[in-house]
């Protein structure tokens, strides 16, 4: 599933995978201590050449029209990783409420380097 | 093991297998070249088989792609601390515990080079240092602070309270002159055609 519709009066509203990882994006490099998004080699370069933005944030919808996010990150140096991932998945799941208004099941950490 | 791993590897092994045997056949002269030549020439001989052929070799390309990208895949998932948070999960791959312990060296300036290794395993983590230590170190006083810092650091950012198990070892110490000497080599620039004096 690309995105999650909801239905209004005057018709549906879809939201695309692409959105909420960019809120996801946002949200996640705005809590300090997170130093970049991280992700895969490829990925880094189709966004490069703008092919794709946040490919590295892994959305999913499921058939109940829950969210499963997995996000990875390089964390600065000298902050607590765990703290850093709470404050992370806390953020990210105030901003996508807060826009949304979509039911999240899981936002999922992936810590994939330490830098200065 | 998962369906689809134990079709891999059995599919793998049948190939190797069958490779084997064409090989000990040929080597026993159970078939001769020509048979070789004549299959080939079979294969080419119209463009039913033709086609065949090819879409075997892209599905076998395709299949090896897909394997190799599970098999890869579930070594990277594996190479990760995990724990459980009450909004998801959160994994912490080595290599960013490496980068962390890599920072250390600079905390430290007897150190010259730091490398390390880290396995996560079911009784706690195991550290492997590789260092490359200054002359005017003192190794005992040295190694021990190390442990000590890198122990510290790991539960300190990483919030782990499993054993964590710091093995050090030195590979060599570069002696002040070594140091000197490089230096002067980067300080002395090369003069282009320097070589060609006058006689």
């Amino acid at each position: 599933m690309q995105s999650e519709e909801s239905r209004t009066d005057l018709g549906s509203v879809r939201i695309h995978k692409n959105v909420v990882a960019s809120i996801a994006s946002i949200a996640a490099l705005d809590v300090e201590g997170v130093k970049k998004i991280g992700g895969k080699f490829s990925c880094r370069i189709l966004e490069r050449l703008g092919i794709k933005q946040n490919c590295a944030i892994l959305v999913e919808f499921n058939k109940q029209g829950e969210v499963k996010i997995e996000i990875p990150l390089v964390i600065k140096y000298d902050f607590n990783v765990p703290e850093v991932a709470d404050k992370v998945q806390e953020n990210v799941r105030a901003g996508l409420e807060r826009m949304t208004s979509l039911s999240l099941k899981d936002i999922n950490i992936n810590v994939q380097g330490i830098e200065r | 093991m998962r369906f689809f791993s134990v079709i891999g590897v059995l599919f793998y092994a049948v190939i190797i297998i069958l490779v084997g045997v064409t090989l000990i056949a040929f080597s026993f002269g159970l078939f001769q070249p020509q048979h070789i030549s004549d299959t080939l020439a079979y294969l080419q001989s119209n463009n039913n088989s033709k086609m065949i052929t090819g879409m075997t070799g892209f599905l076998l390309i395709l299949i090896s792609f897909s394997f190799a990208q599970l098999i890869l895949g579930k070594f990277q998932r594996e190479k990760t601390i995990c724990f459980n948070t009450s909004s998801g999960e959160v994994t912490i791959a080595l290599s960013a515990v490496e980068d962390l312990i890599r920072r250390i060296a600079g905390i430290m300036p007897e150190i010259k080079e730091l490398r390390p290794d880290v396995i996560a395993t079911k009784k706690g983590i195991v550290v492997d240092l590789r260092v490359v230590l200054k002359s005017e170190a003192n190794i005992p006083e040295l190694t021990a602070r190390l442990q000590e810092i890198t122990k510290s650091k790991i539960q300190e950012v990483l919030g782990i309270e499993e054993q964590i198990m710091i093995r050090i070892h030195v590979t060599k110490i570069i002696t002040g002159e070594d140091k000197r000497k490089k230096e002067t080599e980067k300080e002395q620039p090369s003069i282009p055609f320097g070589g060609y004096g006058r006689v």
